[in-house]
């Protein structure tokens, strides 16, 4: 049917031409939103008159932009050389040559005005040592999955109709689904520290502009003293704690909501295809045998609710994608762990022998957390500002959380040993669980202080592409036998690491 | 496949690390620290010497900076003698292994089959007494690459061939 359609240049689709100019107004409002909120809220009304008219100027401005650049932006697929050509630039040409064998995946991806209009970005990622990527912002379905076949499959020149119903299945029925209700589960349970720093970067932020915009006066703060003043310390105390937290739940349910609504998971060809995302929608894809460590990671909220979280290490090609490496799969119940663990590593880890650290880990951690701050701060109120004393029940509060962390650290750290794995569990809220594979470890560190030999107690790192895992002072003599069987294990297969 | 078996492996039969007796760096290996010593505490005291000349408040307490300066000195003199001692490394038939550290003893072992590329380094002092760094790097990043200094060049040469050869097989 669309045989040769792709052989001569062509532009993206016309409607597409509206995501173009909303790609780009959104990346100006992105950047200037804080300077429009203080113009709106401290302009007079001549000014807004002003403004008013150099928005439409700037509308006019990016819708011109925009045509120029749907109008310079061409893509082909040249069959005599099979390569897949795009072209961009208004005043500099870019020209992006792709080998058709080279390209691994095409993805097709839909933002809020993707949806509206009802169009595709296409997305092409192709490997070998000089990674590429080409985009094609915006084009209509059917244009977009006859790409997808073409690219994919360059040798089946024929290109069956119903590929699309083909290709329409396998993304209508995932494995895997997270559920709303699942999500607000892992909302109100997770990422705490994630959202407090958040909110302090957004204040921050906010705080910052304000200031540079001269716009202190907005700042009103004599509300908040007189609130305080009128009422006991105590309370305010209090009341800030509840809002806070009230606020860290709002920001972090929303945030979970935004990021991983319609959560799913399907199989391709031995990968896992992964999209989410309420306003983008994002798609990832994992490929078994690159996988490093697994880690599963859940609370005592979680286990009552029975939901945990998987997160999933990549081999890290390149340090600045090391975010992009790592996949977070939010809230699974424990049969879809289960099925997940058995696509990763073809069975199911089981935990076998388990190695305890010693309680001097515990006595050390404690010296280092709470003896060493301790004296520091008793020592500086002594001598040198007796005023920090005033701050008695913080030094309190800070002993008995720090000390209570530390207990169910201890008490959830240890690791397991089987065959082909080595898992390690540590944590005192979240408990976490590594999983490593023994055939991906890279290297081993053993450490031992000299005056811990006649103890035999020890530390061990394993390093994998995917980051470090380490277990410090366990018996030192089984670390070490289990060393020598995972080298003989790592070592007796010619095979390259891969 | 009828040489296929699959017998337990007995586990305290296994070669074992942690007896491997290492090779000690060169000991001209030395020089070169004690030139980067000196080279350094040069430096720092020459600042400290213009320092105390020319701020006059602190000339009554300028025997206190030559007492720290010197205790630092053999302090550092220590450590890196200490340092040198402890280092060690061993080249098996299928892994490297490399022990460093003062207070606490680490052993790193990297297995051939994770090597991802092997390189020679050598040093402007290096080079005078004819010394040479040898590095090894894997997949996993910085904390897993090792750096093995004070080997004889011809020896590093060798080292490297070998692990090339150890890698070519492999691939």
């Amino acid at each position: 049917m669309i045989k040769s359609e792709f052989s001569t240049p062509q532009r993206q689709s016309k409607t597409g031409l509206l995501v173009l100019f909303a790609n780009s107004l959104f990346e100006f409002m992105k950047a200037m939103w804080i300077v429009l909120i203080i113009f709106f809220l401290k302009g007079k009304a001549t000014d807004i008159f002003w403004g008013i008219g150099i928005f439409v100027l700037v509308l006019l401005g990016f819708g011109v932009y925009s045509y120029l650049k749907y109008q310079t932006f061409t893509f082909y697929i040249d069959e005599e050389q099979n390569e897949f050509v795009v072209q961009h630039g208004i005043l500099n040409k870019t020209k992006t040559v792709i080998k058709l064998h080279k390209i691994q995946q095409v993805n097709l991806k839909q933002n809020i005005i993707h949806r509206i209009v009802d169009v595709y970005q296409v997305n092409i990622d192709s490997a070998g040592s000089e990674e590429k990527e080409a985009v094609i912002n915006a084009v209509s379905k059917e244009v977009a999955m006859a790409l997808k076949a073409k690219l994919l499959d360059n040798e089946r020149v024929e290109v069956i109709d119903n590929s699309v119903e083909v290709e329409r299945e396998i993304e209508d029925k995932p494995f895997l689904k997270i559920d709303l209700i699942s999500l607000l589960k892992v909302g109100i349970t997770s990422n705490y520290a994630k959202s407090i720093g958040l909110l302090l970067t957004f204040f921050f932020t906010i705080y910052e502009n304000l200031n540079h915009a001269g716009a202190d006066e907005l700042i009103d703060g004599s509300k908040v003293e007189d609130f305080i003043a009128n009422y006991t310390a105590v309370y305010s105390v209090l009341v800030a704690i509840l809002l806070l937290f009230t606020v860290i739940f709002i920001i972090n349910v929303v945030r979970t909501l935004v990021k991983y609504y319609g959560f799913k998971i399907a199989k391709q060809k031995g990968s896992l295809i992964m999209s989410y995302g309420l306003i983008a929608t994002q798609s990832t894809i994992l490929k078994p045998e690159k996988v490093q460590i697994v880690k599963i990671t859940r609370n005592f909220f979680q286990k009552k609710l029975k939901i945990l979280e998987i997160s999933i290490k990549q081999t890290i090609s390149d340090e600045t994608k090391k975010d992009k490496s790592t996949i977070e799969i939010p809230g699974c119940n424990e049969i879809e762990r289960d099925e997940i663990l058995q696509l990763i590593f073809n069975e199911i880890p089981e935990k076998g022998e388990k190695l305890k650290p010693n309680f001097r880990k515990l006595l050390f951690s404690i010296f280092l957390l709470i003896v060493l701050p301790l004296s520091a701060y008793l020592t500086i109120g002594n001598w040198f500002a007796n005023s920090i004393f005033e701050y008695k029940s913080i030094a309190v509060f800070y002993t008995v959380f720090i000390f209570i962390g530390l207990l169910f650290g201890f008490k959830n750290n240890s690791l397991h040993i089987n065959d082909k794995h080595v898992i390690m569990q540590s944590g005192a809220w979240d408990i976490d669980n590594e999983i490593i594979k023994i055939e991906k470890i890279q290297a081993i560190t053993t450490s031992q202080l000299f005056w811990h030999k006649s103890l035999n107690i020890g530390s061990l790192t394993i390093h994998t592409a995917g980051g470090n895992v380490s277990f410090q002072l366990g018996n030192f003599e089984k670390i070490n036998q289990y060393v020598n069987l995972w080298l003989y294990q790592i070592e007796k297969n010619e095979s390259n690491w891969n | 496949m009828e040489n296929f078996t699959n017998e337990p492996i007995d586990i305290s039969a296994l070669p074992r690390y942690e007896v491997v007796n290492l090779n000690a760096l060169q000991s001209k290996y030395w020089n070169v620290i004690l030139f980067n010593i000196v080279a350094t505490f040069l430096i720092i005291g020459v600042v400290l010497v213009v320092i105390v000349y020319f701020v006059e408040e602190i000339h009554s307490i300028a025997w206190l900076f030559g007492l720290v300066y010197i205790l630092f000195l053999g302090f550092t003199f220590l450590l890196c003698r200490i340092s040198l001692k402890k280092r060690g490394f061993a080249f098996r038939e299928h892994d490297v292994i490399y022990r460093s550290g003062i207070l606490a003893t680490n052993t790193m072992i990297i297995p051939y089959n994770r090597v991802q590329h092997v390189a020679l380094h050598e040093g402007f002092i290096s080079r005078y007494f004819d010394l040479a760094k040898v590095e090894i790097f894997t997949a996993g990043g910085d904390s897993s690459d090792v750096s093995i200094p004070g080997i004889k060049k011809e020896q590093a040469e060798d080292i490297k061939q070998l692990l090339m050869g150890k890698i070519q097989k492999q691939l």
